[in-house]
């Protein structure tokens, strides 16, 4: 009640001021008058009887102006009038209004852009479920390992002990952690659509409604009787289905078989996993048909789901933490045979599967932290610039602490202005990271079957609003202590006041770190863009100019050994046709992607070497791989297509094997034996050597590699052009289509196209390090040339002076850049010992380069020298022009 | 030193107010002539710590301010207290009242 009436009337005095005024005023004029009249009985006149009452009371402006600053409404009243001060001050000088402004939205922006990154990966929760926040994901953890391979999905059978175990949870969900590519076989075409696996209970537990027929249930998923039934996406059902809304009951074939179509998931509900919008949703009973992978129900050793456990209320995340532990220890228990050795564990669930977290936690908090210096360095020439416009106003402070203002008000003065401009910057700033947030998405490779959105949702604006609001306070509140604390006296005798020497000091301190911060972001950026010219250089062992891959898998439709083989054969007999094309194959998996098998050299076999055993990396190619690859063979001779079948024991190594195993041996004719599965040796002759490549990353060390001519069903087929590989790339997708309709490539690319993905990580660091170390050289050349020319224009005088009694222009020129060049080195000199000392966080990010590379810090140092020369002899340029009579008469 | 008015010990201008505006409802001026009265001139008020304090008591729904002609012809604003403000007058009287009891306690225990 009395709180509302307080508002009221605070708003009242607010708004109906005037009247409010003349209350007070007729309310204090009342009081005077009677005080008078009681004098006026001691016999005193009216005027002497008002005199003595002012006398006793003080004047009745500041009695007013003490009453009004007793109401809640008078912070608000000055704040007000404060801003709207401020305002007036900043559109008088347009300019450096616009400067200061336009540098701290740099900064403001680019930190929103990477934030918005952090948003959508790891705060917002996922759309469209109910209480999200109760849900906790459940891995198994391996103790021995580490990092993100320690934790492991589930297998089917742990899924349904875990789920019909557990206490803590409601329920519990399961759904497929990778993504399925899958054929829809059309009526005269296939198109390959992104399908997620999910448990019966899946859309129940996470409050998803169906927008058309119903969703999922547990009676489609029974192991023992799964159903084939689909929801389909709300994008897809529009896209390829224009909303059709009798679309339940109609059926879609899929991989070669039929799905009945159940129903339509809402719109914005793209499921659990961030960046992946699944085209339809099928039971996970139903993995061995989609994937023709028998006996994948009841394998304890295929981990392949994600499970997610809806908490109850009365439960913990420790409790269920613990309960996983101990569940995982039944289970070991049970199956002594399985000798899992495992242990569980609980998260709070994200976009992103927690074992994952740590690596996009440790690359945006990398981005985060350059851009955050990128914004240090905007607020430190902001705070010299505000630092030297209040030496200006050291005689307003002074005027307006004679007047009565308190030291509080001074402050808050000068806090509203230095937060209007950040707000300003911050505003613009969100613009700007408008525009920019889709341009980091464009880094992505094409090939990756993710879509990521870069919302600026209310999470966006809380972080720019903060940021906004720690920038201006943190740049303003030096200035803002300083004017305070102006010397009332001294400042109204004295016309111009010289820069005090703490002032100076302060502000040198500023651009020291300035610079020693822009000699990091430099370095960094500097190392970052020349690791990606080494990466976009690096020979990967074969030619990414003039070939294109597909990737196919008839086997998914369900097509025999034959089938499969004459496929192949009339599509390798098509292309090679085609106009353009001089040589096809095909391939396993293609290097640097992410598919690799691997296995280890049987140690006893060579006899003649060491006993320790090889680990090998296994690639299978067909006939005329090496050549549609551009890869050279060193020795021996290729595969021949009857070596294709089972059975045929060649092989062919690279050079880094061959010079492991044999020395000084010609390796052609020698016997080697590996593990082909479990208890399974297989004994090869080497044929051929070819060339040492790069097969897992581009900086990795040499690998073993050994190839083999036995394909399976899912194959990528490699073409090799003489012209430009992108014309073909359309001939070849009709190519495909025509010897059967049923089958679409899931992945049609030229090599040039493949490579951004393993180039992924060094393009993003590269060009957000190498525009983050650029923009921190512009910002500190730009603060830099402004202090120096505020100092040069103080100094005005001085050099006037100077001039007069005869001193040289050269000495007065050195003068001022000695100042500036004193700075920069001791900035540099530290900037240089932080980026040495802080460079092997990037090594793990840099190609053929060391982050110590001492031709980049010297380079850094001498651009960064010359660059801060020039920001003084300018404004020293202009110093030693003037006129020493217009100098001293100057003032 | 005695002569002299005396600050008021803080918090108390509050209860004073209401006191004085407890016998009849005044004008601002009429409270602070009372209250010098009623001490005889040990306080003195300033009409702004006054009506800073009339102003908050008001806001707080305490006393209720009204305007009338006053004796000579002038218009005042005349403030009574409200049943909140009576109530707020009894407990710190009688809180008052403890308080000044212990430390008279106090101060005659040595």
């Amino acid at each position: 009640m009395s709180l509302l009436r307080n508002v009221a009337r605070g708003l009242r005095s607010l708004f109906r001021k005037e009247r409010v005024d003349r209350e007070l005023d007729e309310e204090m004029g009342a009081y005077l008058e009677m005080a008078a009249a009681e004098k006026m009985k001691d016999g005193l006149s009216h005027k002497e009887a008002l005199r003595a009452v002012r006398l006793e009371q003080g004047t009745l402006e500041v009695t007013k102006e003490i009453v009004r600053s007793g109401g809640w409404e008078f912070v608000v009243d000055t704040l007000w009038r404060d801003l709207l001060f401020a305002f007036r001050l900043l559109r008088k000088n347009p300019g450096s209004t616009a400067a200061v402004v336009v540098a701290l939205a740099l900064g403001m922006g680019l930190n929103t852009t990477v934030f918005s990154f952090v948003n959508a990966l790891l705060l917002r929760p996922p759309r469209g479920v109910k209480a999200p926040e109760q849900l906790r994901e459940v891995w198994i953890h391996n103790p021995r390992s580490s990092g993100a391979e320690a934790y492991l999905p589930m297998t089917y059978p742990d899924y349904f002990y875990y789920r019909d175990h557990n206490q803590s949870f409601e329920g519990m969900l399961a759904y497929d952690f990778d993504p399925h590519l899958v054929i829809w076989n059309k009526s005269d075409e296939g198109q390959t659509v992104l399908g997620q696996l999910v448990s019966g209970n899946f859309f129940s537990l996470l409050g998803v409604n169906a927008v058309l027929g119903r969703t999922i249930s547990a009676e489609d998923d029974q192991t023992a009787n799964p159903q084939p039934v689909v929801v389909l996406g709300y994008a897809f059902w529009r896209r390829y289905f224009g909303s059709d809304s009798t679309i339940v009951g109609k059926t879609l074939t899929l991989n070669g078989a039929n799905y009945g179509v159940i129903g339509v998931a809402p719109a914005g509900f793209t499921g659990l996993l961030v960046g992946f919008e699944p085209d339809f949703w099928a039971p996970t009973a139903m993995v061995e048909q989609i994937t023709r992978d028998k006996g994948r129900l009841s394998n304890w050793r295929v981990h392949w789901l994600i499970a997610i456990g809806r908490l109850k209320t009365e439960a913990s995340t420790s409790g269920a933490r613990a309960e996983a532990s101990v569940l995982e220890h039944q289970i070991d228990m049970d199956h002594p045979d399985l000798k899992r050795n495992l242990d569980a564990t609980v998260f709070p669930a994200t976009l992103i599967p927690a074992p994952l977290r740590v690596y996009v936690s440790a690359f945006t908090a990398l981005l985060m932290a350059a851009f955050g210096f990128v914004l240090l360095i905007a607020c430190a020439n902001v705070a010299s610039f505000l630092l030297a416009r209040s030496t200006r106003r050291t005689r307003e402070m002074a005027v307006r602490a004679a007047l009565g203002a308190g030291r509080g008000r001074v402050i808050q003065q000068m806090l509203v202005e230095s937060t209007l401009l950040s707000s300003l910057a911050g505003l613009l700033g969100l613009i700007l990271a408008y525009w920019t947030a889709p341009l980091l998405l464009a880094l992505k490779p094409a090939s990756l079957p993710i879509t990521l959105r870069l919302p600026i949702d209310w999470r966006v604006l809380v972080f720019t609003v903060i940021v906004s609001l720690i920038c201006g306070v943190v740049f303003g509140l030096t200035p803002a202590l300083r004017s305070a604390s102006v010397s009332v006296v001294a400042n109204l005798k004295d016309e111009t006041q010289p820069a005090g020497f703490r002032q100076s000091r302060l502000r040198s301190l500023l651009m020291t770190g300035e610079i020693a911060t822009c000699t990091v972001l430099l370095i960094c950026g500097t190392l970052c863009v020349r690791s990606l010219r080494n990466a976009s250089s690096i020979n990967p062992g074969f030619n990414t100019q003039h070939v294109i891959a597909a990737t196919l898998d008839p086997g998914s439709l369900g097509y025999s050994d034959t089938q499969v083989r004459t496929f192949y054969e009339q599509l390798s007999e098509h292309v090679r046709t085609l106009p353009g094309v001089t040589a096809t194959s095909f391939t396993d998996h293609l290097p640097l992607g992410p598919a690799r098998e691997h296995t280890i050299l049987d140690p006893m076999q060579p006899k003649s070497n060491k006993n320790d055993a090889i680990p090998i990396d296994i690639l299978r190619v067909a006939p005329d791989y090496f050549q549609t690859m551009g890869i050279s063979l060193l020795r021996g001779r290729d595969f021949i297509s009857s070596e294709g079948a089972e059975g045929s024991a060649v092989t062919i190594i690279n050079e880094a094997l061959a010079k492991r195993l044999w020395k000084n041996q010609d390796p052609v004719g020698q016997r080697m034996t590996f593990w082909a599965g479990p208890g399974k040796k297989s004994s090869t002759e080497v044929i051929g050597v070819v060339p040492t490549g790069k097969y897992r990353t581009l900086g990795e060390a040499p690998v073993p590699v050994v190839y083999l001519p036995q394909l399976r069903a899912r194959r990528t087929l490699v073409v090799r052009t003489s012209g430009d590989p992108t014309t073909l790339l359309d001939s070849i997708r009709r190519e495909i289509h025509s010897v059967d309709p049923n089958i679409a490539p899931t992945d049609l690319e030229t090599m040039q196209q493949y490579m951004s993905l393993p180039l992924f990580p060094a393009r993003t660091t590269g060009l957000l390090l190498g525009v983050s170390g650029f923009l921190a050289l512009a910002l500190t050349t730009i603060g830099l040339f402004g202090v120096i020319s505020y100092i040069v224009s103080q100094r005005t005088h001085e050099i006037g002076v100077r001039v007069a009694l005869g001193a040289q222009r050269t000495d007065v020129l050195n003068l001022i850049i000695r100042h500036g060049l004193l700075l920069t080195v001791i900035g540099l000199v530290i900037g240089l010992g932080i980026a040495f000392g802080a460079g092997h966080l990037l090594s793990s990010l840099l190609y053929g380069i060391a982050p110590t590379d001492p031709a980049t810090f010297i380079a850094v140092a001498i651009v960064l020298c010359a660059v801060v020369f020039l920001a003084c002899y300018i404004p020293a340029r202009r110093a030693i022009s003037v006129d020493p009579l217009v100098a001293l008469r100057y003032e | 030193m005695s002569d002299k008015p005396s600050d008021l010990v803080q918090g108390t201008l509050d209860m004073l107010i209401l006191k004085t505006l407890a016998l009849e409802p005044t004008h601002g001026y009429g409270i602070s002539v009372r209250i010098e009265q009623m001490s005889k001139g040990v306080f003195r008020l300033n009409a702004g710590s006054l009506f800073l304090a009339i102003q908050r008591l008001e806001r707080d729904g305490l006393i209720e301010g009204e305007w009338k002609p006053t004796e000579n012809n002038r218009r005042a604003k005349y403030y009574a207290l409200t049943h909140k403000g009576r109530k707020r007058l009894d407990n710190e009287t009688r809180e008052w009242g403890r308080q000044v009891a212990a430390i008279a306690r106090i101060l005659e225990a040595s």
